[in-house]
């Protein structure tokens, strides 16, 4: 992780923040911003069939052209903002907390708890990551809640060993020698002590995860387990829009790189976040 | 032999980069190295001294740094106009030079004969069967017992001290007619430190070396060098043969150095420092009573190894690394007991076990009569009123995500010690007692110096107001006039609040100015306790004299 990287900072942008978080937090914003007023921007509705001017190319009227059942392509990126940011959101919500408070325990506590809590997640790790949220979904049903489940039971596991691996050093450190000397009771020394100390690196993590999170979103709802059709989900837009790939290339293109877009965004925003606590203390 | 110059440095200045522009780290700098001659410059952290010895030969980072002007004559040629080519052939070969830390400076994965032959083979075209003779032989030079075997030892095979004679030695290789030491002993135990400042010594007259030594030791440059420059923020504010200097300093800062020297103020005394405390002397109080209060009983702490696979499964017994082997201590009520040895003594150990940090394998810790019990009990019990600790590293010690105010409010109020509108001031009132300025309440410690975060370490200790205050290494981090104030401040805490005080360091003359009984341990066990009269006039022990022998020449004075 590059999270406690000194040095170079790259603070050429304004205000002192790295020019790469100023750009990315501008693009998560211009997707935040569209997914909120998505009724206001979007000039049709996402999911209005006019089949007469299906599968027509990029004009005036259809800034994006329109998909086979002549739906506005712009109109369902911009309404499908929505769900894919809302899979980042929850897609690491869960986990990052879940794997925070494993970590924070197994790495204070040590023993008996720290072995438990690391055979659990080795096991989960022995399985490949894909095959393992699939099968999950597969068994609870294909929906954005299981994915969610899913992805919660199994993304834990990268959050609570960088945590720990903090919690392990930072807990043999003076200052929270000098907490315990001082008669703080444990909780108060994992949350007002350790937590502060680590988090950072999780919360640049987060950002990353957030990249992958949003293209596993988009693949399983490619493959039909995550958002179902109709909605406007930009993996489902490509899924249904593969078949007219050598015909009408603009279904796949544009909300291809609408989560190219997102996902430079948030990695931007991570590295100049990632500069941003590295440095700072 | 000595009087003509070797090497002159003329109004020698450089320059980082700060980030907005570029700042003078090292002005005007002018001396010069005399043949055959030990040189010391001394200064504290950011005097610009390590930048000032790494200039002469070049040393220094790329782009962040440059020599904004000045020169430095070596040979009738000037260094700093020099071409890369012909400074290789100086750095290492005409100029050696050994560093503080010899761990961080030796190539871990490579064998130390390797390390010293590669500058033979590439200064002096050495083949590789020769350079090896010649390895040995530099080895047997700087005191290595078996040079034949341990020309083939990893780094981590040898004692910081052997590795610091390595070094030496890989300095030494090319026949330097220079030797640059930065802080060559600073990471060293003062016994081991007394025996490479003797190998220094014996090499420099051997070889008619002349020798720049750089220090934060005062008494250590006084001891070991013949002439001295003085440096405060980047500049040489006094040069001349050392005992000139130290007999009549003329600028201030040389004499409120000396004056922190804790060998040359009487013990017990304050440090004159700027008129910082009126100086008054043998303010010692004394011990109130002869009450036991604190009594450790052959205690014993032991840390386990882990142990490999192959030992687990032969089932080979593991010994335990015995870190403190069956102490027992008093102390009454009100007195001050240093306690040195040197690292690896288990004097840190022995407190951390005190303060329930560290679990004792045997043996029992009474406070007042009562018995501190298990480690896992006591972190309910009220102990923690009652016992302080300030730490080693005044930055780490503190959070670094809390501000001052909230360091010295949190045990205010997680222990309910005063109603919750008056936290502001009592946390403010701390801060007055030791010498923190109020408007440094919402700075976090990496907006501190070293020396505020360590009065913030004890303000946090005083908060709960123990009536028992161990002190680890608390001025071993800090340079030695801050050193003298924190000295200062936890002997004016102790006449205001009758602390009882387990002082803990490494440099007797510390001890002995602030503590009135002195315990000497080594290898985890106690070797000798006394008064602070008795130890350092009439000492017993062959390892107490060791210790005492260590001390420099001017600390020694008095």
């Amino acid at each position: 992780m590059s999270a406690t990287a000194p040095g170079d900072s790259g603070r050429s942008g304004v205000i002192g923040l790295p020019a790469s978080l100023l750009v990315g937090g501008a693009i998560i914003a211009m997707w935040v911003l569209l997914a909120l007023f998505a009724d206001l921007v979007a000039p049709y509705s996402p999911i209005a069939q006019d089949v007469p001017s299906a599968l027509q190319p990029p004009s005036l009227d259809h800034l994006l052209g329109t998909d086979n059942y002549g739906r506005d392509i712009l109109s369902r990126i911009i309404f499908g903002a929505r769900i894919d940011l809302q899979i980042g959101l929850f897609g690491v919500l869960f986990p990052f907390l879940i794997g925070n408070i494993i970590g924070l325990v197994a790495g204070y506590f040590g023993g008996l708890i720290d072995t438990v809590l690391m055979r659990i997640l080795e096991v989960t790790i022995a399985f490949p990551f894909f095959v393992l949220v699939i099968a999950i979904i597969s068994i609870l049903g294909p929906g954005l809640i299981s994915l969610y489940i899913a992805l919660a039971l199994v993304g834990w596991v990268s959050y609570a060993r960088l945590t720990r691996s903090q919690v392990l050093i930072l807990k043999n450190s003076d200052f929270v020698g000098a907490a315990r000397v001082l008669g703080y009771g444990n909780g108060r020394i994992m949350l007002r002590h350790l937590l502060p100390n680590v988090i950072s690196t999780s919360v640049v993590f987060a950002m990353t995860d957030m990249v992958l999170v949003i293209l596993l979103g988009a693949s399983l709802s490619y493959l039909g387990l995550g958002a179902q059709p109709p909605a406007a989900e930009w993996g489902v837009m490509i899924a249904e829009g593969q078949q007219f790939l050598s015909t009408a290339w603009w279904v796949c293109l544009f909300p291809g790189l609408a989560i190219v877009l997102l996902a430079l965004g948030l990695s931007m925003a991570a590295d100049g976040l990632a500069h941003v606590l590295g440095t700072k203390e | 032999m000595t009087g003509e110059p070797i090497l002159s440095v003329r109004d020698l200045t450089v320059q980082f980069d700060s980030g907005d522009g570029w700042r003078s780290v090292v002005e005007d700098v002018s001396f010069t190295l005399n043949k055959g001659e030990v040189l010391g410059i001394v200064g504290e952290s950011g005097s610009g001294k390590t930048v000032t010895s790494r200039a002469l030969i070049r040393l220094l980072p790329d782009r962040v740094s440059r020599i904004a002007g000045g020169c430095v004559d070596f040979e009738g040629r000037d260094v700093i106009a020099m071409s890369e080519s012909a400074l290789e052939d100086i750095r290492g070969g005409k100029i050696g030079m050994i560093f503080q830390n010899p761990t961080t400076h030796l190539d871990p994965v490579m064998r130390i004969g390797q390390q010293i032959a590669a500058g033979l083979m590439l200064h002096l075209g050495l083949r590789s069967r020769a350079a090896r003779a010649r390895t040995i032989e530099l080895l047997d030079e700087v005191g290595f017992r078996d040079p034949e075997r341990q020309v083939d030892a990893f780094p981590h095979e040898l004692s910081g001290g052997m590795r610091q004679r390595a070094m030496i030695a890989g300095a030494l290789s090319c026949n330097p007619s220079i030797l640059i030491a930065d802080e060559p002993t600073t990471a060293l135990d003062v016994t081991v430190q007394a025996q490479i400042i003797e190998l220094l010594r014996t090499l420099g007259r051997q070889r008619g070396l002349s020798i720049i030594f750089i220090s934060h030791d005062l008494g250590l440059v006084a001891d070991f060098c013949q002439r001295m420059v003085v440096m405060e923020r980047g500049r040489i504010v006094e040069a001349g043969a050392v005992d000139d200097v130290i007999a009549r300093p003329q600028h201030p800062y040389t004499i409120r150095l000396l004056h922190s020297q804790p060998g040359l103020t009487a013990p017990g005394s304050y440090f004159d420092l700027d008129g910082e405390t009126k100086s008054r002397n043998e303010t010692r109080p004394a011990p109130q009573g002869d009450a036991t209060y604190l009594a450790i009983d052959r205690l014993a702490v032991a840390f386990s190894r882990k142990r490999s696979l192959g030992e687990i499964l032969t089932r080979k017994p593991v010994r335990d690394l015995a870190a403190v082997d069956g102490v027992s201590l008093n102390l009454t009520r009100g007195e001050a007991l240093g306690l040195v040895g040197e690292s690896g003594s288990g004097k840190s150990t022995l407190a951390r076990s005190v303060v329930g940090l560290v679990t004792p394998k045997s043996g029992e810790i009474q406070l007042d009569g009562k018995s501190l019990g298990k480690p896992g009990e006591r972190q309910r019990g009220p102990w923690h009123r009652q016992i302080q600790m300030i730490f080693q590293d005044p930055v780490s010690s503190l959070n670094p995500k809390m501000t001052v105010g909230e360091t010295l409010a949190e045990p205010l109020s997680v222990h309910r010690l005063c109603p919750p509108a008056d936290v502001k001031d009592r946390v403010l009132g701390l801060m007055t007692e030791v010498g923190l300025e109020h408007d440094l309440l919402n700075r976090k410690p990496h907006q501190l110096s070293g020396g505020q975060c360590q009065r913030v370490g004890i303000a946090r200790a005083l908060s709960v107001e123990p009536e028992f205050l161990i002190a680890d290494e608390p001025t071993s981090a800090l340079d030695v006039t801050i050193q003298a104030q924190i000295i200062n401040l936890l002997m004016r805490l102790r006449e205001s609040r009758g602390l009882t005080m387990l002082f803990i360091s490494h440099d007797l003359t510390v001890v002995r100015h602030l503590c009135q009984r002195i315990a000497v341990m080594q290898h985890g066990r106690l070797v000798e306790t006394g008064s602070a009269e008795e130890i350092f006039d009439n000492p017993r022990q062959d390892y107490t004299r060791k210790l005492l022998a260590a001390i420099p020449r001017v600390a020694r004075a008095r």
